[in-house]
């Protein structure tokens, strides 16, 4: 699949898939969109990355790694691992901080701030924070998935 | 009487163990092998708790699944207080005793864990008034005794009979969830809401039977319950696991088979025998009682071992009982609650005194043992107490219950008559069994004193003291029968008794019926002592053949389960995906459409095609998309093809105003499409030849577990709870004011069901710790 084609549309289209994932992201709360769906979004995107250039294509942007035997030690694999693991962090520990205010586990609340320049009317949730935690999971989750059995 | 401490105290009772049982590694790297009297001290706490309780009766309840009416309810009446004073102050003892027997042993801390979360399930059992939380305890005890009887973990036969306890109990407890069940279904008729409350259902056992026979639930019900209880008292034909479970350390036989876990199942007929008294009832459990009484007395006869001979006597004590609960005549209850103290307090002496022989003289072989009362002549006093108690004799305490369940066997045959006179004739008939074994396990004190019997030396007082305790008790309750029952027993008998009866117990100043039977048993047992050996070797003739053995069955079951399953394997885990997936996707639709028969569901009415013009466009193009995929030439041509079809179903959603699902179809499909593109590289250019056999069983699979999909969205769609769109309209109105979003969706997900989607995240994040885990094992090489 490493053909010039491929590389190239590649290029161009990744960035683009990235700034909508986080689009979906934010937006998700009023408009159709959320962790999950940024979160699969964002993997296409890497996914797309990763069969166009193969695991080593930090390389290609210019990176300077040691070549590793085990692709489980592989430092992009280490970063979706890690990736997941501080999914899960964020999603329970911000489950837990109601708990600090006397209610249930996982509660959320919301604010909205008013004349705030350019945007003018903002909302706040704290749901944003576990939806970060389901983002980095999904992406960390499919992306170490996709990575370990596609280099065998 | 009030008592100046609440009932809350109780729940504290049934909490400590566990919190110390968490502890135990702590305090055993602390006090070592003092750990046992760290345990006794928790025991005895629990005893000192629960004894402020007398005389009171009360429930407190913690609310633990409110919307399922389930909570943590703990009551307080004098049969719960006996059993849970019981089950505690034995604690006590047997802890104090097994610092002395258990010195110096492997896995002091899984020991004292496992038996201090032992006496705490116990003592939840005997308080719990909810029946949820009832049967949590219930199985809890058969999970703590399968860690406790199996303690010598390098043992096979250890291991045989902790499964083997484990198997039958845990069994026996699924019985009584069912049983449950058919409760909870008839409270809510019989009481107006549907509750598991125990409390609530005794008060009202008239309109709980009405129900429950409304319902034809009334014998399934009881049947059920029965089961659960015979499994774990031990009754015929479950009775095989008790011997069995003579392999854990003798402390633990003595918890096990005096004060607890076997009397649960006995405990609990007592709880229930208000609400379920019935001709059922009696013809059921007197049965059963006497039968179990009667064929395990037999076997203790047949016994080699001591505590084997100990262990079958529990069997049959059991039974009498369950007899004595079964009869629904005054004296039942009273036979049985008093059986109940009687049979903890000479048991479990009896036990700790057989662990006290195995440890000094070596053996536990009764034909190696004898004359033992030159060695050990306090163990022999207090055997002496304890035995004769077991036997039934005048005046030590076991003669008294004994006598009630001889009057009650009596009153039921005198107003029935018939058949009925059967009961008393087993019940002395069994008892004669007990004469002789009770004074064989006597005689082991007696007598010549075997040559090969090496030298025997006295027991610390840490084995001594604890069997001296309970066999004072058990002469105090011997010589002052009616002490005992004005104080406690009287009082714990009211729970289980369906009237008003004041009880008398003391030695018989008349000839009464019942009185000769006593006589008659004692004589008979006498008698028949001189001829044990012959005795004993023509029961042993008699249950050497096969089938006549429960083990034999248990055996020869659980051996067919095993082979049925090594050749099943092949055919069903040959390595192959196709395979796998075809057995699991065959299992399944099989069962649900079968659950579907089962229940005669109704599949709605049709009622036209209710869909526009568009969607029937889509779908057209979908159902043709699928059916090209079967045709693709090659691999890539099927998964673009089969992403038609995806991406159909995103239109679908978008048609049917679903943006959000519509979507993560179609990103999910890209990703997917991505993954096979991925594969589709290692894999050959072309189609194997298509074997016709095997397209038609696929075929026909796939067409089965379509019908099955369908048929469950159909059915499952049809009537949500609340009725209509209820819960729809519910999210719609509350996601802007509750949530602060407008998309419901995402709401729903992060604000108001965010507790699913933490556990899905978490399926996600296990998916790729698996994928990680199994790729380091093979690179590691240890595949197999």
């Amino acid at each position: 699949m490493t053909t010039v084609i491929m590389r190239t549309t590649a290029r161009v289209v990744v960035p683009l898939i990235l700034v909508v994932a986080v689009s979906l992201f934010l937006q998700g709360h009023n408009l159709p969109g959320g962790g999950f769906i940024g979160g699969v979004l964002a993997t296409t995107a890497f996914a797309l990355v990763y069969i166009s250039y193969g695991l080593d294509f930090p390389r290609v942007l210019g990176h300077d790694l040691e070549p590793v035997a085990d692709v489980l030690d592989d430092p992009i694999v280490v970063l979706y691992r890690r990736a997941f693991l501080l999914g899960l962090v964020i999603a329970i520990g911000g489950g837990l901080v109601p708990l600090l205010f006397d209610l249930p586990f996982l509660s959320q609340t919301y604010v909205i701030l008013h004349d705030v320049p350019i945007y003018g009317e903002v909302e706040i949730a704290s749901a944003v924070v576990f939806d970060l935690g389901v983002f980095l999971v999904v992406v960390g989750g499919f992306l170490t998935v996709l990575s370990v059995v596609g280099a065998e | 009487m009030v008592s100046p401490v609440g009932p809350e105290v109780t729940v504290l009772a049934v909490c400590l163990p566990f919190a110390v049982a968490v502890l135990v590694p702590a305090v055993h790297r602390a006090v070592g092998e003092r750990t046992g009297y760290v345990g006794a001290a928790v025991a005895l706490a629990c005893f000192g708790m629960l004894a402020t309780q007398i005389g009171s009766e009360a429930t407190v309840s913690i609310p633990w699944i409110p919307a399922l009416e389930v909570s943590l309810r703990f009551h307080v009446d004098g049969w719960a207080l006996l059993f849970a004073l019981l089950a505690s102050g034995i604690g006590a003892l047997v802890f104090t005793y097994s610092v002395g027997y258990m010195y110096g042993e492997e896995g002091l801390v899984r020991y004292y864990a496992a038996l201090l979360a032992f006496m705490g399930s116990i003592l939840g059992v005997a308080l719990s008034a909810d029946l949820i939380a009832l049967f949590l305890f219930w199985e809890l005890t058969s999970v703590c005794s399968f860690l406790l009887i199996g303690h010598h973990t390098g043992e096979a036969d250890s291991r045989y009979a902790a499964r083997m306890a484990m198997i039958v109990t845990v069994g026996g407890g699924l019985f009584v969830l069912v049983g449950f069940l058919a409760l909870f279904v008839a409270s809510g008729s019989a009481l107006g809401t549907e509750t598991f409350s125990l409390v609530a259902m005794l008060e009202q056992p008239a309109a709980m039977r009405a129900a429950l026979r409304d319902a034809g639930l009334f014998v399934p019900a009881l049947f059920l319950l029965a089961v659960g209880a015979a499994s774990k008292s031990a009754q015929i034909p479950l009775h095989f696991w008790l011997p069995n479970a003579m392999e854990a350390p003798t402390p633990v036989s003595a918890f096990l088979h005096s004060a607890t876990m076997v009397k649960v199942g006995v405990y609990f007929i007592g709880r229930l025998r208000p609400l379920l008294e019935s001709p059922e009832w009696m013809l059921l459990f007197a049965t059963l009682g006497l039968a179990t009484m009667a064929v395990t007395a037999i076997l203790a006869v047949a016994s080699t071992d001591i505590k084997e001979l100990l262990a079958y006597s529990t069997a049959s004590h059991l039974g009498l009982m369950v007899a004595a609960f079964g009869f629904t005549v005054p004296y039942g209850a009273e036979a049985g609650v008093f059986h109940l103290l009687n049979h903890a307090l000479f048991k479990a002496p009896l036990f700790l005194i057989a662990g006290i022989i195995a440890h000094e003289a070596g053996t536990r072989r009764i034909d190696e043992l004898g004359g033992l009362r030159r060695d050990l002549p306090v163990t022999a006093l207090l055997t002496a107490v304890a035995a004769l108690g077991m036997a039934g004799f005048p005046p030590f305490n076991g003669f008294y219950s004994k006598e009630l369940l001889f009057e009650a066997a009596y009153e039921v045959a005198h107003t029935a008559g018939g058949l009925a006179w059967l009961y008393p004739v087993l019940a002395v008939f069994a008892s004669v069994f007990t004469v002789l074994y009770s004074l064989r396990f006597l005689a082991l004190f007696f007598g010549t004193r075997p040559d090969e019997l090496g030298s025997i030396h006295h027991p610390p007082a840490t084995l001594l003291v604890p069997p001296a305790v309970l066999v004072a008790v058990a002469a105090v309750v011997g010589i002052a029968p009616q002490f005992a029952v004005d104080s406690f027993v009287g009082w714990a008998v009211e729970p289980t008794a369906l009237e008003a009866h004041e009880m008398h117990a003391g030695l018989p100043s008349s000839l009464t019926p019942p009185v000769a039977m006593s006589i008659i048993t004692i004589l008979a047992g006498l008698a028949a002592y001189p001829f044990y050996d012959r005795i004993r070797d023509g029961v042993r003739a008699l249950t050497a053949a096969g089938p006549v053995r429960a083990n034999w069955w248990y055996d020869a079951g659980l051996a067919g389960l095993e082979s049925a399953s090594a050749r099943s394997i092949p055919a069903i885990q040959n390595g192959r995906l196709r395979t796998a997936v075809t057995w699991v996707l065959g299992a399944t639709s099989a069962l649900a459409l079968a659950g579907y028969a089962a229940t005669r569901v109704s599949l709605p009415a049709y009622d036209g095609l209710g869909v526009s013009l568009p969607t029937i466009l889509v779908l057209v193009v979908a159902v043709s998309v699928a059916l090209a995929v079967t045709r693709a030439p090659s691999h890539i041509a099927g998964v673009l093809t089969l992403s038609v079809l995806g991406v159909m179903i995103a239109v679908f959603y978008i048609l049917a105003s679903a943006p959000d699902l519509a979507l993560t179809q179609l990103v999910v499909e890209t990703l997917l499409l991505l993954v096979f593109l991925l594969v589709v590289e290692e894999l050959p250019e072309f189609y194997g030849d298509l074997d016709s056999g095997r397209a038609v069983r696929d075929g026909l699979l796939s067409v089965g577990v379509g019908a099955t999909v369908f048929l469950t969205v159909l059915l499952t769609t049809r009537s949500p709870p609340g009725g209509g769109d209820s819960i729809a309209r519910y999210f719609a109105e509350q996601a802007v004011p509750e949530g602060g979003g407008t998309n419901i969706v995402n709401v729903i997900l992060v604000d108001f069901r965010g507790f699913d989607t933490l556990g899905e995240i978490t399926v996600v994040a296990l998916a790729a710790i698996g994928v990680l885990a199994l790729m380091s094992r093979r690179d590691r090489g240890d595949t197999a």
